[in-house]
Parts: structure tokens; sequence; C-alpha cells
């Protein structure tokens, strides 16, 4: 029974002692807050440029094109340092917070797509149905056209937020103890590389699965109103 | 109540509309009908400026609406349209998609609008289906539900865009009726249609539209009984 022995010391040394495992519970908590901000951060920005390059005047599609491009053109570990090192080098703000700012940039850039294809998909029929009545084209958009395109990106969108969240592994890049982090640095410390990797492996797993079920709830809800 | 003069209307190089004008009174039934591509929806689509016409003026009630200082939005609430294809919200219930407009406009109170798609979901026949969604309506109850839908804004005028194109033949009638009726209360009303007996019966004057332009107008006696130009005859000899 020497593995038994063995395994038991190495899970000691690695995650008990000097409590290690509080680095890989602090490091879930910055991944789950820089995720968040980044989150709503994404979807705030991806609107607006996807009303951007909807939009009937060109200076303003410009901006949406050249937005896109850039951000699917690099990767996104390069537009992280820049934004941290870059453009926010002489602010002192959180690390974390400057890390939510640079994924919820990067990942507008991919949700106005989303958002683009989105608003594309419903019928004009109901843009001119909702402008028919009186409504301005904001209030079609919000009471018409919004609804009804989120629920036809909503597995999409769903897929984007799933990215985000692997995305944040490399905050270490800059400084930030994240899950990654967290299993490097103990890998490092105790130079047993099997443990931390596996563990910091499950709790993604188990931190994405547990975003899933709860979107998948949230996806039900939504199609109450078809009968397929 | 409706006045249109030199109509013009392009898509590129594609002259729709080449020089429309007509006159529409209030109360009055007015059927346009004529062969496809002839103008005829993009005739109605201008009144309400779903599209923008290229040339020419339309008054609604003394004012222009197609001006630099209109406010489309508020003359279109005055102005229902019936889409062929109905294009009924289908994320909300019947009741919802009637309310919709005149709540977000703050025209009436929630309860008011509610009380409102209920007398009109009676008037066009449809009570039992308040909280259900589109989807499980067939196509004349759909067309029924928009024309309740419009009407919900209290509109002065009523622009149908080939009403019953999209339905089945044995729902034509339900659809038909309704439209029947709101003629009879003296509401103003345009009509875009293929149904020649419908217009012959309700309307008080047909125009028959062709190549872009009008072609001929008159009562309905004169133009189906009596058609004057050549195009008209040949049209009416195919379809009736």
């Amino acid at each position: 029974m020497d593995w038994v022995e063995n395994f038991k010391s190495e899970f000691f040394r690695c995650f008990i002692r000097e409590d290690r495992y509080m680095l890989l519970v602090k490091g879930l908590g910055v991944t789950v807050k820089i995720s968040f901000f980044a989150l709503l951060l994404g979807i705030l920005i991806g609107f607006l440029i996807a009303l951007c390059s909807l939009s009937k005047k060109k200076p303003l599609r410009a901006i949406g094109k050249v937005y896109t491009d850039i951000i699917r053109g690099t990767p996104s570990v390069t537009q992280l340092m820049i934004i941290y090192f870059v453009v926010f080098a002489s602010v002192h703000w959180s690390k974390w917070i400057i890390c939510a700012i640079a994924f919820g940039i990067n990942s507008g850039g991919y949700v106005s797509e989303i958002f683009r294809a989105g608003i594309l998909s419903i019928d004009k029929g109901q843009t001119e149905a909702g402008r028919s009545l009186g409504l301005t084209s904001a209030q079609t958009m919000v009471k018409i056209i919004l609804p009804q395109a989120l629920k036809n990106i909503f597995p999409t969108l769903c897929n984007e937020f799933i990215v985000l969240i692997k995305e944040t592994a490399i905050v270490g890049y800059v400084g930030l103890m994240d899950i990654q982090k967290a299993g490097d640095f103990i890998k490092s410390a105790t130079f047993i590389a099997f443990m931390p990797l596996i563990a910091t492996a499950v709790i993604y797993y188990v931190l994405i699965k547990l975003l899933t079920l709860i979107l998948g709830k949230v996806e039900k809800s939504m199609r109450k109103s078809d009968l397929r | 109540m409706i006045e249109v003069k030199n109509l013009q209307k392009r898509f590129g190089d594609n002259h729709v509309l080449k020089g429309v004008s007509e006159h529409i009174s209030k109360g009055e039934v007015v059927a346009v009908i004529g062969p496809s591509g002839s103008g005829k929806s993009t005739f109605l689509r201008c009144l309400n400026r779903l599209e923008e016409a290229t040339e020419g003026e339309i008054y609604v009630d003394g004012e222009l609406i197609n001006g630099p200082k209109a406010n489309i939005n508020r003359i279109r609430q005055k102005m229902g349209m019936v889409f062929q294809h109905f294009n009924l919200f289908p994320h909300l219930t019947v009741k919802a998609n009637i309310t919709l407009a005149p709540v977000t406009l703050k025209i009436m109170s929630k309860k008011e609008a509610e009380e409102k798609a209920l007398y009109l979901l009676e008037r066009v026949g449809l009570s039992d289906k308040a909280n259900v969604y589109p989807a499980s309506l067939s196509g004349g109850q759909k067309q029924r539900v928009a024309i309740a839908r419009a009407l919900a804004m209290n509109p002065e005028i009523m622009l149908f865009d080939e009403p019953t194109s999209a339905l089945d033949p044995e729902m034509v009638g339900e659809v038909l009726d309704v439209i029947k009726d709101l003629a009879q209360s003296g509401m103003t009303m345009v009509i875009v249609t293929h149904e020649m007996g419908f217009a012959r019966e309700v309307a008080n004057r047909v125009l028959f539209m062709d190549n872009g332009v009008i072609m001929e107008r008159g009562t309905p006696q004169e133009v189906f009984g009596n058609p004057q130009n050549e195009r008209t005859r040949l049209f009416l000899s195919k379809v009736l």
C-alpha cells in the first residue's frame, strides 16, 4: 500500500501544509471576480459595438469594424499586457479591476459579433410592425428586437462566457494569483506537478459545470413562448 | 385626409413609383388592385413612411409627413398598418401584443390598455386567445390579432398590405369579415388586395395600378363593370 501512503503525503504537502489550499480558494475568488465583471463589461461593450456595426452612419460602422478587427486579430494575452503595462501603467487600481477591464474589452469584441448576428436574425417585419405602431427605433429595439434576439443568441453567449472564464487563466502574466497561478505556485513550492495541476483543472471544471447548469435553467425559462 | 402629390420611389435603378397623385377623403375605403410589381405595396408603405419617397409630397390631415420637420412617430400612431405576414411579436402573448404600443407610448395605463385589448379581441372574435402566444394561432387568427393590435392605438386611418395573401383559402373569409366590419364603422382605409370580390363589395373607390402609376380609378362599378383602360381590362380578364 505504498502508493496510498505516497498519495496521502503528497496531498498533505500540496494542500494542507502551510494552508496551501487557501491559495486555491483565494484564486477561485479572483477568477470569479474578474470573470463576472469582465462578463458585464463585455456585454455592455459588445452591445454598443454591435449597434455601431449595424448603424446607418458610416463613421459608427467603421468604429465597430475596427474594434472587432483589432480584438480578434491580436492574442488576448498581448491585449492584457498592453492594457496592464501600457494603458493603465500609471493608474494605481487593484490588479483584478484592471484585468477585468482588459477581459471586458476583449470579450466585447466577440460578444458584439454575437449580438450583431442575433439582431440580424430577427425578421425585418418585426421592426416594421413596431415602427408602424408609432414606436421609436430605440423602443422597437428594446421591446421587440432584443428580447427575441437574446433568446436566439443565448446558447452562443453562454459559450462565450465559458471561454471568457478559461481565458482569465492568463492573468498570472501580470502577477495576479488566480486558480491557475495558485496551482502553478503550489507546483513550484512542492516540486509536485500532478496534484496541484489536476486540482486546478477540477476547480475550473466544477465552476463551469455549475455555470452551465444555471444557464441551462435560464434558457429553458426563456423558451416558454415557443411550442417547439 | 390623405393627399399624395407626384409620389416617386426608386430602388437604385428600379423606378417603382413614377408619379402617383391621389386624394383619399375621411371615411373612404379605397382598394388598390393591380399585378405584382405594379408598385401598389410600395405606394401603401410610403403612406406611413416604411418606405421613404424619393420625390413627391404626402399630406395627412394637411400636415406634410415626409418633410424634415415631420414627427413620423406621432403620425404613425394614427395610421394603423396590417401586414401580409402578420408580423405579430412571437415573444409576447396575444394580449401583450395588443397592449405593447399604447402602454409604451404612455397613451393608456396598463389597465386601460388591457381592457381595450379584451374589447378588441371580442370584436375580432378571439376573446379566448388573450393569454396564448402567437405560435399557437392559425393564420387567420394571427391576422385578426394583428388588426386588433393596430386598432388599439385608436388610429384614424388603417392601411392593409395584402392582408389575406398569406392565408390558407378557408381562413380568408374570417379576416375579410373583420375588415368589412371595420369599413362599415366609418374607418378610413386603404387596402392593397388581390381579392377582387372583396374590393368590389367593400370599397368606395378602386385604384388600378400598373407599372408604377395609377392607370384607372373609380367606383367599383366603374372599374370592374366598365373598365376604360386597356391594361385594366386585360388584368381583370385574367383575375376575374
